[in-house]
This record gives C-alpha cells, sequence and structure tokens, in this order.
C-alpha cells in the first residue's frame, strides 16, 4: 500500500496555504479547516501522534474532491495532497473513528457493489470474444443510462467488437472513505473477472474509475492485465481511423456554441485536454467556445471523490459556482459522469461526449 | 488518547456557558452551520503564518484557541453577531485567510472567532468613476481575477495575493509588489464599510477626498482587528495596462543602486515594481549574474506614451550611477517565481528558523539601516544567512525587507526571540520604523511604545472609546498586555 509521503504532507502543513484560492470547497464554505494546508495541519498532527483522530477532524480532512486545483500553484511538484490525505484517513478505521453518514453508501458498498444501491438497467452485452471490455462505471449506470446507451450504439456503428459486463464498483468510493480492505475487495474482484473476460483493453469513460484501474489498483497489488484507455482518447482514435465519421447535428442551429467543462482528472492527473477538444472539432457545425477556466487550470464542478453523495450540499455549491463561468448561451459539453450530474442545475443542459458525438448521428 | 493540544499563549478563556449561549443565539443569526466549536475549526483559526505558530507546531503545542467559529455572511449578521459579543463581554478575532506574520489572529482570550470568508462577493464595479465596491472575505487573488475579467486590475499584488483577504490588506495596511505606481492599499482604498463592536454599521463617502473633519472610516486601516470589523471598502481600480516593460540593472554597491532610484522618484517617475537587491540575494535569485554585484529590476506599465517618457528618465539616472543593463529575462523570471516560497516549508523541515523583518526608512538612513540589522542579526549565535533588498519606493524613502535565516539548535523560541530583539532595536536606533506593511500583530507590539511614544496613548484613547469592554482582538497593536509573551 502507498506510504504517506511525510516530508511532502509537511511541506504542505508549513505553507501559508499559497494555492488556497483554487481550492472548490474551500472556496464555497469559507471555513479554514479544508483549506488545503489545514487539512495537511490536521493530518500531521495525527501522524506525528500529536492528536488523535476525531469524527470532526477526519470529516475535514475528508473535505477533498481530488481535483488537483491546488497543484495549479503549488510549488512542490511531488506533493500530491490528495493522496496524502487520502493515505493518512485510512489510519482512522484502525481507531475507530469513522463518518456515520457515509454508512448507508458503504453499506450499499458491501450488498450491491454499487455506493448508489440496487443497480437498476444491467447492459450487459456478451456472448463474443471481444477485444474491447467497456467499463461504464456505477455513476453512469445509476444516473445516465442514456449515454450508456450512446455509447453502446456509438461502438456498434463503429463494429467495435466489445462488451459490456455486470459491473462491480471500481472500488474509489471504498478508498475515498477510508475503507481499504473493501477497496482491495472490489479491485481483485474487478482484476479477476477483467482477466476471464479474454479482453486485451479495457476502455472507461468514467475519470475516477480509470484513476482506479491505472494508480490505485498497482498500489493495492491488483495491476490490471490489460490496456487501460480513457473514453475520449479512445472515441478520438475511433474518428481519426475512419471507423466514426460525425456529423453535424440536424436540430441544431447555424453553429451551436459549445463549451467543454474539463473534468479535472482527465485535465489534471491524465494530461488529456486535448483529445476531447479535438473531437469537438471534428464534428460539424459546432462553434467550441471556452468557458473562463479551462484546460490545465480547470475548475472542479464538485463531484470528485464521490462529494455528490457525501457532502451534496457542497458539491452543488461547487457545481453552481463552475456554472457561472459558462456563457448562458453554450451548450455544455463534458466528459465525466459525475460532471454531468453536478453540472445539471440552475437550468442547464449537460452533455457527455458520447451523448453529443450520438447525437450527430441522428 | 491525546485529544487536546497545548496552548503556549491563552491569556484566558471565556465561561463556557457564555460561550454555549452565544453559540445558540449565533445559530439563530447565521444559521447553525455557521457556527462550530468543533476541534478541526478551533485549530484551524487559532493561528497565522507567524513562524512561532510552525516552532509550535512540530513540538505538538498551539498559540491559542478559540472556543467557537462563527462565519457571517454579510455586514448585517457581523453587526448581530458583534452586538451580542459585546453584550456578553466575549473576546472576538477576526480571521481573514490567516496569512499574518505576526500573530494577529491567536485568539489569546479563546472567545469567539469571525471567519470572514462567506463574504467573498465584489458588490459593484463602477466603470466611469474607475471604483469597485467588495467585501472584506474575499481572496486576493480571486478580487484580482474578476477586476481582469472585466477590464481592470486592482494594482495590488502582495506576495500573499492568493493567501490574504482584501479585508487583511485594510486591516494591516499591506503594501503590494506593484506598490510604487498604484499605491500601498490606504492609497488605494477609498472608503471602508465596517461594525464597531458595539454593532454600528458605519461607512465612508465613495468621493475623491473630503474635508469634513477627519475620515472615520479610515481610522480602521491598519487597525488590525482591534477597532471592529471591516466588511467592505470600496477600492480604487485602474484599466489593464497597454504597455508592460521590463528592464534589470545591476550596481557595484548598494548605494548606488539606491542613489539611481532616489533620482529616478525625485525625477516624478512611478514604474510599478522597484526592486533592489543586496548582492547575496542577487545571487540567490539570479545565479548567472553572480553574487557581487547587486540587481535592480524595474517594471513600468501603463499608457504606452507614458512608459516610453519613464523608461527614457529612469535609464538616464541609472547610467548616472554606474548602472550595467542586464537585459528584461531576469525580471520575467522574477514575476514567474514571486509566489514561490517554498523554500520556508524546506528549511524548515530542515531545523532553520526563518523570518522576514520589513521596516520602512528613509533616503538618509536606507543603507545604514540595512548594515545595522545586518551586523546585528549576524550577532545572534545561529545565524547562518542575512541578506536584505528594498522594494516599495517613495520620493522620501524605501522599504527595506530583510531575510535571517538561522541553526539555533534546541531553543528555538529563544533565538527567535533574539534575533527580533536585536533586529528591532537596530532598525529604531537608526530611525527608521519598525514595519512597512506586515503589520504588528501580536508580536511586534512588543516594540509600540518605541515606536509611537506618547502615540500609543493616543491609540489606546481611541480603543477605549470604541471598544469599552476591550472584546476586539485583545493584546494585538500593544493594545494589552500579553503575560506569556515579553521580550
Ligand atoms: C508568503 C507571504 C507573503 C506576504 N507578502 C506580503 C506582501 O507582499 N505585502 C504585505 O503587505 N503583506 C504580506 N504578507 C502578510 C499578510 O499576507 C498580510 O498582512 C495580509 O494583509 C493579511 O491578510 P489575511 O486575510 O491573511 O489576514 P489575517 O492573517 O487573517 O489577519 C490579519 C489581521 O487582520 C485582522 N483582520 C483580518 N480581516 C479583518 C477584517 N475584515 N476586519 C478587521 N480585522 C481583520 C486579523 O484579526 C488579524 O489581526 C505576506 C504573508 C505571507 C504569508
Ligand atoms: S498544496 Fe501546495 S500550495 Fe497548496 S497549501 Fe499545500 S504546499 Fe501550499
Amino acid at each position: 500500500m502507498a506510504e504517506v509521503n511525510m516530508e511532502q504532507l509537511l511541506n504542505c502543513a508549513l505553507c501559508p496555504n499559497m494555492c488556497r484560492c483554487e481550492c472548490p470547497i474551500l472556496q464555497v464554505t469559507g471555513r479554514e479547516a479544508v483549506a488545503p494546508a489545514g487539512k495537511a495541519r490536521i493530518t500531521a498532527l495525527v501522524r506525528e501522534n500529536q492528536l488523535d483522530w476525531d469524527e470532526d477532524m477526519l470529516e475535514a480532512a475528508s473535505n477533498c474532491l481530488g481535483c488537483r486545483g491546488c497543484t495549479i500553484h503549488c510549488p512542490f511538484p511531488e506533493l500530491n495532497l490528495c493522496d496524502e490525505l487520502l493515505y493518512s484517513r485510512m489510519t482512522a478505521k484502525a481507531e475507530g473513528i469513522s463518518l456515520p453518514f457515509l454508512d448507508p453508501y458503504l453499506n450499499n458498498l458491501r450488498k450491491y457493489s454499487s455506493p448508489y444501491g440496487q443497480k437498476t438497467g444491467a447492459v450487459v452485452t456478451s456472448g463474443c470474444e471481444a477485444e474491447v471490455l467497456f467499463f461504464n462505471g456505477c455513476t453512469s449506470l445509476a444516473n445516465n443510462p442514456a449515454s450508456i446507451e450512446a455509447t453502446r450504439s456509438l461502438l456498434d456503428r463503429a463494429k467495435v467488437s466489445y462488451k459490456m459486463i455486470e459491473e462491480d464498483c471500481c472500488g474509489y468510493p471504498a478508498q475515498v472513505w477510508g475503507e481499504q480492505e473493501l477497496a482491495r475487495q472490489l479491485a481483485a474482484e474487478n482484476r479477476r473477472k477483467f482477466a476471464a473476460g479474454g479482453a486485451s483493453t479495457l476502455v472507461t469513460n468514467c475519470p475516477e474509475c480509470w484513476l482506479t484501474f491505472t494508480q490505485r489498483y498497482p498500489d493495492l497489488g491488483q495491476e490490471l492485465p490489460l490496456e487501460i484507455i480513457d473514453g475520449p482518447a479512445y472515441f478520438l482514435r475511433l474518428i481519426r481511423e475512419g471507423y466514426l465519421e460525425p456529423k453535424k447535428n440536424p436540430n441544431g442551429g447555424d453553429l451551436e456554441i459549445i463549451s467543454y467543462h474539463d473534468p479535472c482528472i482527465w485535465a489534471r492527473t491524465a494530461e488529456k485536454v486535448d483529445e476531447p477538444r479535438e473531437i469537438l472539432h471534428m464534428v460539424p457545425g459546432l462553434k467550441v467556445e471556452e468557458p473562463f477556466s479551462s484546460g490545465s487550470c480547470t475548475r472542479c464542478c464538485g463531484g470528485g471523490s464521490m462529494f455528490q453523495l457525501s457532502f451534496p450540499q457542497i458539491a452543488s455549491a461547487i457545481a453552481r459556482r463552475r456554472l457561472e463561468e459558462f456563457s448562458k448561451e453554450a451548450q455544455i459539453v463534458t466528459a465525466c459522469p459525475f460532471c454531468r450530474e453536478g453540472l445539471l442545475q440552475e437550468g442547464r443542459q449537460v452533455l457527455e461526449l458520447v451523448d453529443l458525438l450520438e447525437r450527430s448521428f441522428k | 488518547m491525546v485529544d487536546a493540544l497545548h496552548t503556549t499563549l491563552q491569556e484566558s478563556k471565556t465561561d463556557q456557558v457564555l460561550i454555549d449561549r452565544y453559540a445558540g443565539e449565533a445559530a439563530e443569526i447565521v444559521g447553525a452551520e455557521n457556527v462550530s466549536a468543533n476541534q478541526a475549526d478551533l485549530l484551524s483559526t487559532c493561528r497565522d503564518y507567524w513562524p512561532v505558530g510552525n516552532i509550535w507546531r512540530a513540538e505538538g503545542s498551539v498559540p491559542a484557541l478559540p472556543q467557537l467559529v462563527v462565519w457571517p455572511h454579510n455586514t448585517e449578521e457581523v453587526s448581530r453577531l458583534l452586538a451580542l459579543a459585546d453584550r456578553e463581554k466575549i473576546p472576538v478575532t477576526p480571521f481573514g485567510e490567516g496569512s499574518g506574520a505576526l500573530g494577529g489572529v491567536v485568539p489569546l482570550r479563546g472567545g469567539v472567532t469571525f471567519d470572514l470568508k462567506r463574504m467573498n462577493k465584489v458588490r459593484a464595479i463602477d466603470e466611469k468613476n474607475l471604483l469597485v465596491t467588495v467585501e472584506s472575505g474575499l481572496n486576493g487573488a480571486l478580487y484580482e481575477e474578476q477586476l481582469n475579467h472585466a477590464g481592470y486590475t486592482g494594482g495590488h499584488f502582495p506576495q500573499s495575493l492568493r493567501c490574504s483577504t482584501v479585508g487583511g490588506w485594510l486591516s494591516c495596511r499591506a503594501a503590494g509588489q506593484f506598490s510604487t505606481r498604484y499605491g500601498k492599499i490606504e492609497d488605494i482604498a477609498v472608503s471602508l464599510e465596517a461594525v464597531l463592536p458595539d454593532g454600528t454599521i458605519f461607512s465612508g463617502r465613495n468621493v475623491p477626498r473630503t474635508a469634513t473633519g477627519p475620515r472615520v472610516d479610515h481610522f480602521l486601516l491598519g487597525s488590525e482587528g482591534t477597532l471592529g470589523i471591516i466588511t467592505s471598502a470600496t477600492l480604487r481600480i485602474w484599466p489593464l495596462p497597454e504597455k508592460r516593460r521590463l528592464a534589470a540593472y545591476t550596481f557595484e554597491r548598494l548605494e548606488d543602486g539606491l542613489e539611481a532610484i532616489r533620482l529616478f522618484m525625485r525625477a516624478g517617475t512611478r514604474p510599478a515594481v522597484v526592486r533592489l537587491y543586496d548582492s547575496q540575494e542577487t545571487g540567490n535569485h539570479f545565479p548567472d549574474l553572480g553574487d557581487e554585484r547587486c540587481a535592480l529590476i524595474l517594471l513600468i506599465e501603463g499608457a504606452a506614451k507614458i512608459v516610453e517618457a519613464e523608461a527614457s528618465v529612469i535609464e538616464d539616472c541609472v547610467q548616472s550611477r554606474g548602472a550595467e543593463s542586464a537585459g528584461y529575462k531576469h525580471v520575467e523570471h522574477w514575476l514567474e517565481k514571486r509566489f514561490d516560497i517554498s523554500v520556508a516549508s524546506m528549511l524548515f523541515q530542515k531545523g532553520a528558523v526563518l523570518d522576514t523583518i520589513e521596516v520602512s526608512t528613509n533616503w538618509h538612513n536606507a543603507h545604514s539601516t540595512y548594515r545595522t540589522m545586518q551586523e546585528a542579526l549576524l550577532g545572534v549565535e545561529g545565524t547562518m544567512l542575512v541578506s536584505g533588498h528594498y522594494s516599495h519606493v517613495y520620493p522620501e524613502g524605501a522599504a527595506l525587507y530583510m531575510t535571517t535565516v538561522g541553526f539555533p539548535g534546541e531553543d528555538k523560541i529563544a533565538y527567535y526571540k533574539k534575533i527580533w530583539q536585536v533586529a528591532m532595536k537596530a532598525c529604531l536606533a537608526e530611525g527608521s520604523a519598525f514595519s512597512h506593511h506586515h503589520g504588528v500583530g501580536l508580536h511586534r507590539g512588543l516594540w509600540m511604545a518605541e515606536e509611537h511614544g506618547t502615540g500609543l496613548d493616543v491609540l489606546r484613547r481611541i480603543k477605549k472609546a470604541l471598544d469599552p469592554h476591550e472584546i476586539m482582538n485583545y493584546g494585538k497593536l500593544g493594545l494589552g498586555e500579553v503575560q506569556k509573551w515579553q521580550k
């Protein structure tokens, strides 16, 4: 298991919060305890055995979206505050400290392998020796079955040999909620299922799942024996190779104004800011307009680290703040089920990239 | 089980029954979710960037803890919360973003800390009159961002831009890195809106100037939370500059650089950034310039024709003092690195005590203050490095910013006190003022009597009139004795 890097955590605890302007949680709550260095200080006190966890401190240290907005201004390139907080929080359970408001979601995870509860509308495609295993993720399954249909339709259109399976959660929620053992079990189960299917490539539209498969599974000793590709890069490849030829949206006006919301993980962790834009530029009839902050300096929608379940009011306030960065006329497009869910407020319509692509064929 | 940290400077606390009752009434004003006595909230608002806080943190203690934190959302709420605290004589400490460097937010008597960051709106940008009205809890970088978006700049860029609030700037009389052109925060502030301890809300007028008696709203500038709470302010703004010119020079001696600056300020130029480094800092910041000469970096901005004219006058002045041109790349480098203070955290982890001491000098003693302070600081056992630069220049003088690094071994606090004692003594002996922009906070209160003489008594009388129950930020600005923090 990855260990807390004490030197980096202390660098942060000693910093006067030089990145606080980019911490969306701090900006909507105004609460000093959730400032980046505020969380690092609390966590460092516990790590250095100067204080034991209590529920309030654990709650404050859990107030991290994993958006890595803090890295925009952070002078320590090796510091990953999100990870340091995540690894630090894992010790709380051993001390008998947990956050009771997470219990229902953890119970869902244990019982249904999804934090959202019983899975509905399972979308299993099997029967073939598929090369590509497409993983939708719990959030799409729970909130946006239409995007799964769009994905399936695109893959069919491109004649991809793929399958979708009865999914278990990738385990990310268990990790962010400090349940390392549960995360490991889910990872092991997924690894077994993925390996059994014979596919050589795993594609997912969900950045949290992608992050978990590529970066957390190795930490959990469950490295996947498949090539893992993010949705935007995969669909771009299909377009570039001529398997998909997007058309003009027949319902759109002369030029439809589109603004792409960069999901934080795609933009800052995977460093995928060009791929989605390239796709947008390949769809005829769109005028792409950047929101106030974008690319690697994008601002979070509030949906990271399962906040829509664990801290719904904060998630929603952050999404409203982010929406202010888009022009009222623009159709918002994103490439993450959490972002879509979060930004669906104030009467705004939000499409995922796959929805937009699929729409162009109708 | 370790469930509480030792407090080193706590003078007293308020009866818990009173605090609980206050919490209940405060919840009715701001909502229960905006009142907290939870340990995470108390711990995080108990200190600022005073290096002593970090020394104690490493030892597992904190200076002092509040008993409650409240988050008001608007002026009306601040007024009701303050009046309530005043009625019950509960100590109040305003908290912005805790970037103060002198313990200004340490709640020596416990009580209630007002975290002001929910008051973070730009209320209006008045393009015709070049004014903005902004709430005090707004973060500096987000303030500037909103202005830039509308085509303006606030002209105020402290190194703590990204980690300080507008209210913190006003309360501490802050100075930004571009201050030679745009002015310090008191030049930028047209009017303030503030709340007195008894809940009275008052504000100044947004006219360019008045001769209608003293500007009472301006009393709050630099009051560091001891007289009331600043809730919003109307500040000057400028259209984004048409042109920016960068230039760097080196001088053989620091005195030559100082003289060159004096000459171009006397000639009436106002470059936004003027920074003159001693040879050590020149070597640290710009290794390719070596560590034998003193670098001067300049940034001139504004209307293109004015910028060109200023550049020409400045060129004549620096050449007259034997400057060598170093191009513009060093200024670009400074612009890129100017918010990077990572070295402070790294040195701390290696056992160093690092602090910066900024003082205000006139031209006649600008250089001698540097020499005297440097000598005094190097005389303290454990000190490894003392360097300095000048920034924020005026026709009558310049701010001198000393950086000192020492490895004192065991008793870091004793060493810390010692370096400040010798530095303040040297500064005051030279006739310079002991702070240019960091303010006084808790720590520098120790020298307020020497700095102000009978002026401190005037300040005490104002304090007594406005805050008769002494609820506001006890022990700061030298107002109130801090038993546990003596010279
Ligand atoms: C890395 C770094 C660089 C810095 N660079 C500069 C610089 O270039 N120039 C400069 O001038 N300073 C600088 N400072 C010092 C500091 O940032 C300033 O003093 C800043 O103005 C403090 O703002 P804050 O919001 O963090 O205030 P805090 O630290 O939260 O509070 C400072 C004091 O003001 C009081 N206060 C805060 N808000 C209010 C309010 N609304 N009403 C009444 N009282 C209030 C507090 O009680 C406290 O006494 C720097 C600090 C750091 C850590
Ligand atoms: S993440 Fe980086 S910039 Fe932010 S508080 Fe920590 S060390 Fe400072």
